[in-house]
């Protein structure tokens, strides 16, 4: 037996090195698992490389495009006054209202809502994979970033933290095929859910055909997958299918955030870890 | 230590690469470095070094894709073994037969991997393949560009071999 091995060492050992990633990929599927020592070392290894090149060169670019932008900038300069003046007018009268809300909320004896922690971070890279939509950004477990808590960015959702190690952690995007989101249309507060579908516009799903549902409406997380905010744009609706038969229409959203642009992000909501027991994770990545 | 070598390699190409495909916001076209990598291990290193390096190689990308579920480190030692098959049938020496040998590979790794991440998610197949004659090219390009600096590698790791030996 031990000469059969000792004959055959140097297949059997190719045998192993093909075969047990593929039964650990079979076996736990699109799952993945949790970062052990040696994917902690490698990555804390790679990843201040990866923030330093991209620091670097995104300090280029920022010089060159400086150059360039101070032609027009006492244009720009006169143009952003005036909006500026707009702003300040409508922030006023959106105090007004907030006032009135509280008071509202108040008469009511509505609950206010904890906002959570905000962490900002900076994307240092994004996945090489194209399977596997996600970037990498430079907040990790040590800033309070962990596996579940939502990205945003003021323009809105950008996807989930799907692994957190020392000061880095990945997030997988919105885009991703393996995405969903439970949204709301916030005119009509129909709820349906936004599929990834790896490139381009997302997939308006679950949305019975008897909801109220046009082109151009505004898509927000609903807030109930326990995952994503409430209230966070996702995107614009295009291409809506009324269909005659089924119980569901169908639609594209075209997302709010370029996903393939992003710079800063915002984690906020609360890791998996900090669920309630029995909470659902509907909007995570299935 | 050539092992060691590829490993940093490796890591050093899949880094640069994260950065630039951030700032070239290339969402589906993308450079498979590792593929080129491989593609080199087929046609020069032995079984059991090229098996061990692919397997570290594929490591480091399934590791950079955030989710790792074996996949890329299974595509990465077949793909090096069927290009060691391929190796045996047609010539590789200039630097042009090596892009087209790495964008050969490429074609069948992204085929793979298509098929596998179909095969647990069931959707974007199709989207992810629209995206599959550019980041071929690129691949080649990018073969192109590294073979010089790959045979350099490989010649500072090669042994001066002499009378006395």
């Amino acid at each position: 037996m031990l000469s059969l091995l000792k004959r055959y060492r140097r297949p059997l050992t190719v045998g192993v090195l093909l075969l047990y990633p593929l039964l650990a990929f079979l076996l736990g599927g699109r799952k993945g698992r949790d970062p052990n020592p040696i994917d902690r070392a490698v990555i804390a290894v790679s990843s201040p490389v990866q923030q330093v090149l991209t620091t670097s060169i995104e300090g280029s670019v920022a010089a060159v495009r400086g150059y360039l932008d101070l032609r027009g900038v006492r244009q720009e300069n006169d143009a952003l006054r005036l909006e500026n003046l707009q702003l300040r007018a409508a922030v006023q009268s959106l105090g007004e209202s907030r006032a009135e809300n509280e008071r509202l909320r108040k008469l009511l004896g509505y609950a206010e809502a904890e906002s959570g922690p905000e962490i900002p971070a900076r994307v240092v890279g994004v996945n090489p994979v194209a399977k596997l939509l996600s970037v990498r950004i430079s907040s990790g477990e040590k800033d309070g970033v962990f596996r579940g808590m939502s990205v945003v960015t003021p323009d809105g959702i950008v996807g989930q933290v799907i692994r957190a190690t020392g000061g880095y952690a990945d997030v997988a995007l919105v885009t991703d095929p393996q995405s969903r989101v439970a949204v709301r249309v916030q005119r009509s507060r129909a709820r349906g859910t936004a599929s990834g579908t790896g490139a381009g516009p997302l997939k308006l799903e679950n949305m019975l055909r008897t909801e109220d549902v046009e082109d151009g409406d505004l898509i927000i997380t609903a807030g109930t997958d326990g995952i994503y905010p409430p209230g966070v744009v996702v995107g614009k609706v295009t291409n809506l299918e009324k269909k005659e038969h089924g119980m569901f229409q169908g639609a594209d959203i075209v997302p709010a955030v370029d996903t393939s642009k992003l710079e800063e992000v915002l984690v906020v909501g609360s890791p998996y870890s900090a669920m309630a027991p029995g909470s659902t994770a509907e909007g995570a990545s299935k | 230590m050539k092992f060691l070598v590829t490993v940093g390699l490796a890591l050093a190409l899949l880094t640069l690469e994260s950065v630039v495909v951030k700032q070239a916001g290339l969402v589906l076209g993308r450079i498979d470095v590792t593929v080129v990598l491989v593609a080199f291990l087929a046609l020069r290193a032995t079984l059991l070094e090229g098996a061990f390096s692919a397997f570290a190689v594929g490591y480091l990308l399934d590791l950079m894709s955030g989710q790792p579920t074996g996949l890329f480190t299974f595509l990465a030692v077949f793909t090096f073994l069927v290009g060691r098959l391929v190796a045996t049938f047609v010539d590789v020496r200039g630097a042009m037969s090596f892009a087209l040998f790495a964008m050969g590979a490429d074609v069948g790794h992204s085929l793979l991997s298509t098929f596998f991440t179909w095969l647990t998610v069931k959707d974007g197949g199709t989207s992810s393949l629209s995206g599959l004659p550019l980041q071929v090219v690129l691949t080649g390009a990018a073969a192109l560009a590294l073979f010089p600096l790959l045979r350099r590698f490989e010649a500072s790791q090669e042994r001066q071999t002499g009378l006395l030996r």
